[in-house]
């Protein structure tokens, strides 16, 4: 009902694809996360589900309708893109109230959500006085003006402070707790980590995953178990024979590639060696994202070198 | 979507930046200062000149009024295209043709209260220096002229406007309009002859004589000076509707 579907979406600007053949479908009740390098088609594409850009071909639709046909849109679907956009010679309250007055919200709701994005005690000032990550909180309290059930934010945490970030991911999660769906873009694989349940990959211009968290990390890296142990020489002569590498790191810990900490356990139980510490180690979002952008080598030149938002 | 709450949302956009009041407080406010001070130091003695035309010299004053009204057109419009602005205005209205209309019609409606109480306060209020020379509403021309000069103004600033939307710039705009409404008149003078007769201002301010010499009439006049409006309207339309936003 509220999901956004995007459909073989194409975007051509002259010859560059900024978003090519995309098809994928972010459902409520949890987050999604957006992820790419910069330049993957991000913002392009969640400018295409708003409307606001043209496709060349395919359609992007919000519970099943172009946006441009969604009656008062901001009750059913609130975005950040830019926290930029606001014209700095008004203050807050006016900016969202003009916003507000377009899709008959009442003005109380204005001065809820500028409370909720703590901005409650400027919003009498000009938005040209506000920095980055004030701005991004306006942003925010903008998208939430219509209580939506779709919301859209590119690169919220941006210029955020660490207060903020905890808050933008607070407020995402209970979003999705709520039942709403929520597609939230990011280039920093680690903070996307901490708020997203499903993923969303591009790369120049095409998907390359749409699957959950766990089952992302799982398919683009391979277990490894973390141990410590007194015995250090005889199990890893043990491993050796059954064809698992027992490699040094720091503190006297080792690790063992392609393992499961079961396996090493019983293997070690079997032999009386004392193991002090055993665990399986997960892998980050990051390494797992690295490891799939590595598969695609015209891309990797691009992954391996990140480059800050502008 | 509700087109009353369109207008009132496009109200709180132009009221809420001070450069679009500003600029619309300024043609009420320049005009009757530039009238203040021409009038009362020299109004009568233009009025012994041979060739003074007193309809015409009482909206001389309006000539510092169109220039603020061709910046309130454009900032009016120009709000929109800073910083992708524009973007978050068509995502709270999605239909274009809704929120240009609404912007539009509330950029035509403030510019026309404002440019009729000016034409008349500036009409009046010049006279009142103008003892023994002066005219009052009733002289030939006068009321024509007075609402004239307001629709005037109404036309200039949606002429800006919708060439701001066309250009997408403020500064483009203004750098176009304001040297050709202000060095135009001293170039080619009083002609309002031929081609130069059908140029927006040329045109407009026929309405403002008592005897129009020129090839068009008062009221044809400032049909052109509409229809300028009009195309600048429309192509700024057609850009907004055409372009990704």
């Amino acid at each position: 009902m509220t999901s956004i579907d995007v459909q073989n979406l194409t975007k051509e600007y002259g010859t560059t694809r900024a978003v090519d053949q995309l098809t994928f479908t972010v459902r409520p009740g949890k987050v999604t996360g957006f992820l790419g390098p910069n330049g993957a088609g991000k913002s392009t594409t969640m400018r295409l589900v708003l409307g606001l850009d043209r496709p060349t071909s395919g359609t992007a639709t919000i519970g099943g309708r172009p946006y441009a046909s969604i009656d008062e849109p901001l009750h059913h679907v609130g975005a950040l893109l830019d926290a930029q956009a606001a014209h700095g010679s008004r203050t807050a309250r006016n900016h969202l109230l003009a916003l507000a007055a377009a899709n008959r919200i009442p003005a109380r709701r204005v001065a809820e959500v500028l409370e909720e994005a703590g901005l409650a005690a400027v919003a009498g000032r000009r938005i040209k006085t506000f920095s980055l990550g004030m701005r991004q909180r306006l942003g925010i309290a903008a998208a939430l003006l219509g209580d939506p059930h779709v919301v859209m934010l590119d690169e919220p945490s941006n210029g955020l402070d660490p207060e903020g970030i905890l808050w933008i991911r607070e407020l995402m999660r209970r979003l999705a707790r709520e039942g709403r769906t929520v597609l939230v873009s990011s280039h920093l694989m680690n903070e996307t980590a901490t708020f997203a349940d499903h993923l969303v990959v591009l790369g120049r211009g095409r998907l390359l995953a749409d699957t959950s968290m766990r089952d992302f990390i799982a398919a683009h890296s391979s277990p490894r178990v973390r141990l410590r142990t007194p015995e250090s020489d005889r199990l890893r002569g043990l491993l050796t024979d059954k064809g698992y590498a027992m490699t040094a790191q720091d503190e006297g810990r080792w690790t063992v590639e392609g393992a499961q900490a079961e396996e090493i356990g019983s293997i070690a139980a079997g032999h009386g060696i004392a193991l002090l510490e055993l665990s399986d180690e997960q892998a980050s979002l990051e390494q797992a994202y690295l490891a799939l952008t590595a598969d695609d080598t015209e891309f990797a030149a691009t992954a391996t070198t990140p480059r800050q938002e502008a | 979507m509700s087109t009353t709450a369109v207008l009132r949302s496009e109200w709180i956009k132009i009221r809420s930046v001070r450069a679009s009041l500003g600029s619309l407080i300024s043609v009420f406010v320049a005009t009757l200062a530039i009238t203040v001070l021409a009038f009362a130091s020299v109004g009568t003695a233009e009025a012994e000149n041979a060739d003074y035309e007193p309809l015409f010299f009482a909206f001389y004053a309006l000539n510092f009024g169109q220039v603020a009204a061709i910046s309130f057109g454009t900032t009016a419009m120009s709000s929109e295209y800073l910083n992708g602005a524009l973007r978050v205005s068509l995502s709270a209205v999605p239909r274009r043709g809704l929120f240009y209309g609404a912007k539009v019609a509330v950029v035509g409606a403030l510019a026309l209260g404002v440019g009729l109480l000016t034409s008349f306060a500036g009409f009046l209020s010049g006279q009142a220096f103008m003892g023994e020379y002066a005219i009052g509403l009733g002289h030939d021309g006068a009321l024509r002229a007075c609402v004239g000069g307001g629709i005037y103004l109404a036309l200039m600033a949606l002429l800006a406007a919708g060439l701001t939307t066309l250009l997408r710039s403020g500064v483009a705009v203004l750098s176009i309009l304001i040297p050709f409404t202000l060095i135009v008149p001293f170039v080619i003078g009083d002609v309002a002859n031929g081609v130069a007769g059908f140029l927006p201002d040329r045109a407009g301010q026929q309405i403002l004589h008592e005897n129009p010499t020129g090839t068009l009439g008062p009221w044809a006049g400032l049909a052109v000076t509409a229809a300028w409006a009009a195309a600048a309207l429309l192509a700024g339309w057609w850009a907004l509707r055409r372009r990704d936003a």
